[in-house]
């Protein structure tokens, strides 16, 4: 047998961390004013823009180049010496056909500061009001039927309360990634939603894997309390939960390091992801997990006495 | 499940894979640029190119036939053989012994028999080429570069225009109406094959792959007049037909005749089309029409389809507006007896009709069958959008920008693909090759499933390719460690592997149903990208469930039936 770690010892001062953790970040998002909602979610227009010049152009070059344009953000992407930037113009109704005519603008502007020629429209995003709202809505309903369905899924393969458990191991997760995001203010996307439900299904694998060590420990070994048995489970699983973890941070990590805008943010949720997934499945989802089934024994305890039954009983029940 | 059975499952399914994936493969690495360019151009570029083709084929063998008549024909051209040997037979000809220039191209009548056949040959390349692409995985717009536009039906305006609130069917038929006009438009500009598709809350989505400039979308949203009536020119029209004649290979490029005095200067020479069965627009002959159109399709009213009361012929009825209806009564008042061509973008549609009489605000066109009344009033009403189209959402990407995201997503799988094998070669030893190849059979299965249902490569979906590297392992980890805890209870090889696949599989599946859920109600969400990923993600988990269950028990039973093994490398300490 391998050795086992006292995981549960952890548990009240690990969640503390989590949740001062959360607490943190999500005061910091607030103070930044929110998340900075990517050209999905936000009506505008978007446009990825090299330009060719002999001297290295800056933001605020460009940002000058276009002054006279309302809701204007300019940011740099990828290697500075590329200058490429990401220009951004946010909807205004008073302009009609805007997109267009705000496109035919900023090309007009960049060419008078930079010379004409030396501007490549590399991609260029729109995105009307109407779009932007169904979008939202539209993840918000179907994450949380996801969500239910998980949940009856374990309950049926599991237990209530080991369903539940999961279920708050996610939550956990999804409002860590979204606070660190909103912290960092990293571009918040449709590939956002996609990297958190990632995110949802790699912790919810990383915990059912720990779950279904407790649950068949709790049939094998007997005469140890439930806090022992969830510790060897952990233990058990720990080397396949690492090594998972490590071979998904390769494949995320060689992302993260090739690739440019958007799809590095995205590689990056992942990274931030997997570890706080990880971390959850090992100390959150097992902790809870404990925590509920001290509750429920301390009221079956409650009610046992009342019934004046033997206290030997009780702790027989524990042990099972 | 005996052994030998598993691996005759492995086997099908791999060769399963190897033929979905061969036209990816082949249009991907085996297929010249120019070929490939040509397989996505519009039906009527690969026409012109088949007689362009065709005619420099025929002037070669023309001179050939002089210069070398008895030499054997190359095999370039053996496909005239066939159709040669057939006509041979027809006029009961004894067949030549061997295949000469001559005797060959004598086993035609004519030469505008050969020039067909040289076209018929390469088009049916071509098109055989196109239909193979239709069966690849394709390349996303992020990737391939391309301008992709969601625009939305405004229902205020039908109902400004209907002076009522529209139904839901209402709707719905001008909706279709205007994806109607707007395919016919962007057809026009001889766009490499667009998508249009109809999405929900009244959005229309189009694609258009390669690199698009603003101008284009903005004439095809916004165009209009692309509907024209021109007075035929019954004359030079009978001039065209002799220049065919004489030179099989003439396209009329611009609508003239490469010999440019031929034709009197105030027409052009345009294609008439008529529908075929797949509703595609199909050549039929050449017409000279006036250069300057009469009337411009902007002024029409409204159209319908009725029928002779007597005869029960349908016939066309069209209306003008007012300020149309003066130059429409000028035009055929002017011109009765001659015939009017109705010219949508550069294509007449169908025969053009005889005018009667001189028209003012309304007209009837009849002598057609039913189905080329209903395709003619379609063109008719399509001249100008049956209710306004707002942009909503508007993509475009630089086909630079594509081939840098590819590269950077082909080195990205690379490396992750090359490090997370090297880590389970050093963490598991012989069973870390067992997991590689588990690794890459699963990759194969992907990318097969992935182009048997014609899904499209994204950035995305390339994304969660990777991921999928790193979390496909993951079912083998669970089992590896399984089987060494086994191993260390001192099992034997056979026992441990048996007992660690056996507990491993219910963990395993229970953690992959749920992460599949959430990759199913990922595919439903929002608009491509996302479901790219998704749906990669989906397809990754059923494929590494077959390739890490049943492919590594495969050969762990065949390391312990067939080769008799008695131990296992599977890691540092453990034998």
């Amino acid at each position: 047998m391998e050795k086992t770690y006292n995981f549960t010892k952890l548990r009240f001062v690990m969640l503390s961390l989590s949740l001062v953790l959360i607490a943190v970040f999500w005061g910091g998002t607030m103070l930044r004013g929110g998340f900075n909602f990517g050209i999905d979610f936000q009506s505008g227009l978007n446009q990825r823009i090299q330009i060719t010049a002999s001297s290295e152009v800056v933001e605020s070059d460009v940002k000058d180049a276009l002054s006279g344009i309302d809701s204007l953000q300019v940011q740099s992407i990828g290697d500075e010496a590329d200058n490429e930037f990401m220009v951004r113009v946010g909807v205004d109704d008073s302009i009609e056909n805007f997109q267009r005519v705000v496109k035919e603008d900023i090309f007009s502007k960049l060419e008078t500061s930079f010379g004409k020629g030396s501007i490549d429209i590399r991609s260029s995003d729109y995105v009307g009001p109407s779009f932007s709202g169904s979008l939202t809505s539209q993840t918000l309903f179907l994450t949380f039927f996801a969500l239910v369905l998980i949940l009856v899924y374990i309950w049926i393969r599991f237990k209530l309360n080991y369903a539940l458990s999961a279920i708050a191991a996610i939550f956990h997760d999804v409002l860590f990634l979204l606070g660190f995001i909103g912290i960092f203010q990293l571009e918040f996307s449709t590939a956002t939603i996609a990297a958190v439900l990632t995110i949802i299904g790699y912790s919810l694998n990383d915990t059912i894997v720990i779950f279904d060590r407790i649950r068949e420990n709790t049939k094998v070994i007997k005469g140890k309390t439930f806090e022992e048995i969830i510790n060897i489970s952990v233990s058990q699983s720990l080397s396949r939960t690492i090594i998972t973890s490590v071979t998904t941070l390769i494949a995320v990590t060689s992302i993260f390091v090739l690739a440019t805008g958007s799809i590095q943010t995205f590689a990056l949720n992942l990274i931030v992801g997997v570890i706080v997934g990880t971390y959850s499945s090992v100390f959150i989802a097992s902790s809870i997990l404990l925590g509920w089934h001290n509750l429920g024994t301390k009221q079956t305890a409650k009610t046992v006495r009342s019934k004046n039954t033997s206290e030997g009983e009780v702790i027989n029940f524990n042990k099972a | 499940m005996s052994i030998r059975f598993r691996f005759l499952v492995i086997l099908l399914f791999i060769g399963l894979a190897g033929v979905f994936l061969s036209p990816t493969i082949k249009w991907y690495f085996f297929t010249p640029e120019d070929r490939a360019a040509l397989a996505n151009s519009s039906k009527e570029q690969i026409r012109e190119y088949a007689k362009k083709q065709a005619a420099v084929d025929l002037e070669i063998l023309t001179e050939l036939v002089k210069v070398s008549p008895d030499e054997l024909l190359a095999d370039t051209y053996e496909f005239l053989i066939s159709e040669a040997k057939r006509n041979y037979k027809l006029e009961e000809r004894d067949i030549p012994g061997s295949w000469t220039v001559r005797s060959t191209l004598e086993g035609y009548s004519s030469a505008n028999e050969v020039f067909s056949a040289l076209e018929d040959y390469h088009r049916e390349d071509i098109m055989g080429l196109k239909e193979m692409k239709n069966k690849i995985l394709q390349l996303g717009l992020d990737i391939s570069g391309g301008l992709s536009v969601t625009i939305e039906a405004d229902a205020a305006n039908l109902a400004e225009r209907l002076g009522h609130e529209p139904s839901a069917d209402e709707l719905d038929e001008a909706i279709a109406l205007a994806m109607t006009t707007l395919t016919s438009r962007i057809d026009k500009f001889g766009v490499t094959e667009p998508s249009i598709r109809k999405q929900a809350n009244n959005q229309i989505l189009i694609e258009v792959p390669g690199e698009v400039d603003q101008e284009t979308v903005n004439s095809f949203l916004h165009g209009k007049g692309t509907l024209n009536f021109h007075i035929v020119n019954d004359d030079a029209t009978a001039t065209v037909q002799n220049i065919i004649r004489n030179n099989p290979g003439e396209v009329f490029e611009n609508g003239r005749p490469s010999d440019d005095s031929l034709l009197p200067e105030d027409v052009i020479v345009l294609g008439v089309y008529k529908k075929d069965n797949y509703d595609v627009d199909v050549f039929s002959n050449y017409v000279a029409v006036s250069k300057e159109a009469g009337l411009d399709g902007s002024y029409l009213k409204s159209v319908d389809i009725n029928r002779d009361s007597i005869t029960n012929q349908p016939y066309i009825r069209f209306e003008l507006e007012e300020a149309g209806g003066d130059i429409f009564f000028e035009l055929t008042n002017n011109n009765i007896g001659k015939r009017l061509a109705i010219v949508m973008g550069d294509k007449i549609k169908d025969n053009p009709p005889t005018i009667q009489a001189g028209l003012r605000y309304s007209g009837v066109i009849e002598g057609f069958s039913e189905s080329e009344a209903q395709g003619l009033s379609v063109v008719l009403k399509t001249a100008a959008l049956p209710i306004d189209l707002n942009v909503i959402d508007e993509q475009a990407v630089g086909a630079s920008l594509g081939s840098d995201a590819i590269q950077t997503g082909l080195w990205a799988m690379i490396f992750g693909f090359i490090a997370v094998i090297i880590f389970m070669l050093i963490w598991y030893r012989g069973a870390g090759l067992i997991a590689t190849f588990a690794l890459l059979l699963n990759f194969l299965f992907i990318m097969a499933i992935l182009s048997t249902f014609k899904m499209t490569l994204t950035m995305t979906s390339i994304a969660g390719l990777i991921l999928n590297v790193g979390m496909a392992v993951d079912a083998n980890v669970i089992i590896f460690e399984r089987i060494r805890e086994e191993l260390k209870s001192g099992k034997t090889r056979a026992a441990a592997v048996d007992a660690g696949f056996k507990k491993a599989f219910w963990t395993i599946m229970d953690a992959n149903i749920t992460t599949l859920i959430a990759a199913i109600f990922l595919s439903q969400l929002g608009k491509g990208p996302i479901q790219g990923f998704a749906v990669t993600l989906a397809v990754g988990i059923v494929s590494s469930l077959f390739t890490a269950i049943f492919v590594s028990k495969a050969i762990f039973t065949f390391g312990t039936d067939v080769l008799r093994k008695e131990t296992i490398s599977i890691g540092r300490r453990i034998k």
